[in-house]
């Protein structure tokens, strides 16, 4: 009786990873392959802007703002990839004063890190100095 | 509440903040799970004091981001379940119990971007972090199964009042 409650935990457990994969497949972001136009607005802590346009095939938006001429940013790499902490030589130290880099694909906060975060033809990142609140 | 129950408080905490960081550079393979598990086992309601004072050290170290309101309901509804299932025994439940927990935890997780994006926000924020989630099921699982039974008979050696 133990034995068959225990199995019956077993397959649902199985059961749900294997619908928890299905959304995954069915509704994570993709990458699109091939040419894309893709624009990064940087606002900095003075709020002045600067606009990047980068003709790519990346994927993530990693490699964009490699390939984004002029732009530059450092970072600890962390489980999850890097973590942003200067951009264009701007250090946002959350430790000192609640200030880091946000990022915004098409006015939407983004969800992942820069490693992971997928790259389609159009797409507009903002990447803005915020204070915490 | 008596000093030998501040100075257990004290430890559930320390140990807990050290398994944390200890296993930082892991993505999701963490031993705080199997600790509030035998924590509540053994230690009762006071759990609740040392999770509470967990979250505040790691928001004090990592500051009070949005991920900090998930620490003040996610490790004290672990606490809970084991509560109720405190009489249980077989090790494999207890895996199988913290192996749900990890499948779940981004679930859980998403809640408060519910409040703050929708649930389009929360819904893409889960699904986002769902591989992680299976990494965290599995891993729980495991460390579960292999260290709560030779963790339970160290707790046995003591007798703590509930």
């Amino acid at each position: 009786m133990k034995n068959k409650k225990t199995l019956i935990v077993v397959f649902v457990l199985i059961a749900v990873i294997g619908f928890f994969a299905g959304l995954y497949a069915g509704f994570s972001e993709k990458p699109e392959v091939g040419a894309k136009t893709v624009y990064i607005e940087v606002v900095d802590a003075a709020e002045s802007v600067k606009e990047y346009t980068v003709q790519t095939d990346a994927e993530y938006l990693r490699q964009v703002m490699d390939e984004a001429e002029g732009l530059t940013y450092g970072g600890a790499d962390s489980e999850y990839g890097i973590m942003i902490d200067s951009i264009n030589g701007v250090r946002a130290d959350y430790t000192l004063d609640g200030a880091y880099w946000s990022f915004y694909v098409n006015g939407e906060y983004c969800n992942y890190g820069i490693d992971t975060q997928p790259v389609a033809d159009g797409d507009v990142f903002k990447i803005e100095y915020t204070l915490a609140e | 509440m008596r000093s030998k129950d501040i100075a257990l408080i004290g430890m559930m905490t320390a140990t807990l903040e050290v398994a944390k960081t200890a296993l930082n550079f892991l993505p999701n393979i963490e031993l705080v799970t199997l600790l509030v598990i035998l924590y509540s086992l053994y230690l009762g309601k006071r759990v609740f004091f040392a999770v509470y004072a967990f979250a505040l050290i790691e928001g004090l170290l990592f500051g009070f981001g949005i991920w900090w309101i998930m620490y003040l309901y996610i490790w004290p509804l672990l606490a809970i379940i084991t509560l109720v299932f405190k009489n249980v025994q077989g090790r494999l439940f207890w895996a199988l119990l913290a192996a749900a927990f990890g499948l779940f935890f981004g679930l859980f997780c998403a809640i408060p971007y519910l409040f703050i994006g929708g649930p389009s926000m929360a819904f893409s924020w889960w699904i986002a972090g769902i591989p992680y989630d299976f990494i965290h099921c599995a891993s729980n699982f495991l460390v579960v199964l292999v260290l709560l039974p030779p963790l339970r008979k160290v707790m046995e050696r003591f007798s703590f009042n509930q």
